[in-house]
């Protein structure tokens, strides 16, 4: 089983009817000239990179831009293919009807889990207005993936993404599974340092914003930090992600699999620590 | 002028497709009895290219030109994109295309492209999978 736990499918045909929408998700994600995409050619690109199953994040920024994907159009997508794809809801804390949103993505929408980006809302991960949040995700048992690191969107302050900000969140809830994002990139040993801390903090591979695939996962995978540090003390907690369509899914999917970690550590990474991080893929 | 589209999802990273029916409906369709047909792919990281339309050749091709523009080679091309926001990860894609061309020109007589028995009108993809439109501008009487 191979996973990827960060896609975002902004521009997937189905869900961009209204070309006015697309517009608005091209000037908002600052990702330009891809055009959208139709199911059938997300699959070839999954057979292309093996994967079995894609986990689609939407996002809820309706504080200042809008809901670019509404959890509504993640439901729509998985419906599509759900043996393919899995869902992850959003509400932008800044909303006072977050928690309502966030209940019902979790009840009637079936969701699995949600995506914050304190970036782009301006909200620090430790911000006692977030408490509600998680304790909606305590309460149903779903993972938070958090945007750590850069972020490349515009209005980001990166500030609100350094791993350190999640501390006090990993901390003060462990029994909550959180994933930042991008493996914090560039505090990749900040983020091992979480994850060798707090065994409720994962992190993930959707970070290519220099060179090509294999060339930046052995700088930010074996030499930023050592190889044995992932295949020895984080192999359960580093999921494959791709953050695709920002970053390209088939060569990460290569790359990944040519760094040097055991078979056994690759099958973590490929799958099953996502499976453990969702709690099931039921 | 007479233009069409022609529209293709490929399904793999490099392939090679023979469009020559289609090209041949599309001057079917435009009525012209004696001008020249022009084939055109929109895209900088494919081509159109005319041979031989045998499984031997295909492989003899996708291997000289990948000892042309080798993967693993360190590309300048390989960084983030501002225009794009994404990461060019495709180097390899634009190089092969400096080979094989992005267009192709027949002429027509008589409603028919006048083709030799070997020749084939191919779109090649070196970066899919994805969604690739081909020009077909037929031109005439």
């Amino acid at each position: 089983m191979f996973i990827d736990i960060h896609v975002h499918p902004a521009f997937y045909e189905p869900i961009n009817e209204d070309p006015a929408r697309e517009d608005l998700r091209h000037d908002a994600l600052d990702i330009h000239k891809n055009g959208t995409a139709p199911l059938e050619h997300i699959f070839n690109q999954m057979r292309c990179a093996g994967l079995d199953k894609l986990c689609l994040l939407p996002e809820d920024y309706s504080g200042s831009v809008g809901c670019l994907v509404s959890n509504e159009e993640i439901r729509k997508l998985v419906d599509l293919a759900p043996d393919k794809f899995i869902g992850f809801a959003s509400v932008d804390p800044r909303d006072p009807e977050a928690c309502e949103k966030l209940e019902d993505a979790f009840t009637r929408l079936n969701l699995k889990g949600l995506k914050l980006h304190p970036g782009r809302v301006h909200v620090m991960p430790a911000d006692p207005m977030m408490e509600p949040i998680y304790a909606i995700c305590e309460k149903y048992n779903k993972p938070i993936l958090f945007h750590a690191g850069l972020s490349w969107e515009p209005d980001t302050l990166t500030a609100y993404c350094q791993p350190m900000a999640f501390e006090a969140v990993a901390a003060g809830h462990p029994s909550l599974r959180i994933c930042l994002g991008h493996f914090g990139w560039p505090w990749v040993r900040e983020t091992a340092m979480l994850m060798v801390k707090y065994p409720n903090v994962y992190t993930d591979t959707g970070a290519l914003y220099f060179d090509n695939a294999k060339e930046f996962y052995t700088q930010m995978l074996t030499r930023d930090i050592p190889i044995t540090w992932i295949d020895r003390s984080l192999r359960h907690q580093v999921m494959f992600g791709s953050n695709n369509p920002r970053f390209e899914q088939i060569r990460m999917a290569q790359a990944i699999q040519e760094l040097g970690f055991r078979e056994s550590t690759l099958e973590l990474i490929m799958g099953k620590n996502a499976i453990e991080f969702l709690g099931g893929l039921d | 002028m007479f233009v069409k589209t022609i529209r293709i999802l490929t399904k793999q990273y490099v392939e090679l497709d023979v469009i020559t029916p289609q090209v041949e409906a599309i001057v079917a369709e435009s009525g012209v009895r004696n001008g020249m047909v022009t084939v055109m792919t929109k895209h900088t990281t494919t081509g159109i290219t005319v041979n031989e339309a045998l499984e031997c050749l295909e492989s003899d091709i996708e291997v000289a030109l990948s000892l042309f523009a080798p993967e693993d080679r360190p590309y300048s091309h390989a960084r983030m994109l501002k225009d794009y926001g994404s990461t060019a990860g495709n180097p390899t894609g634009h190089l092969k295309a400096l080979l094989t061309g992005n267009h192709c020109h027949f002429l027509i007589q008589d409603g028919e492209i006048v083709r030799g028995g070997a020749q084939d009108v191919y779109f090649c993809e070196y970066d899919g999978p994805a969604s690739r439109n081909i020009l077909v501008m037929v031109e005439g009487q």
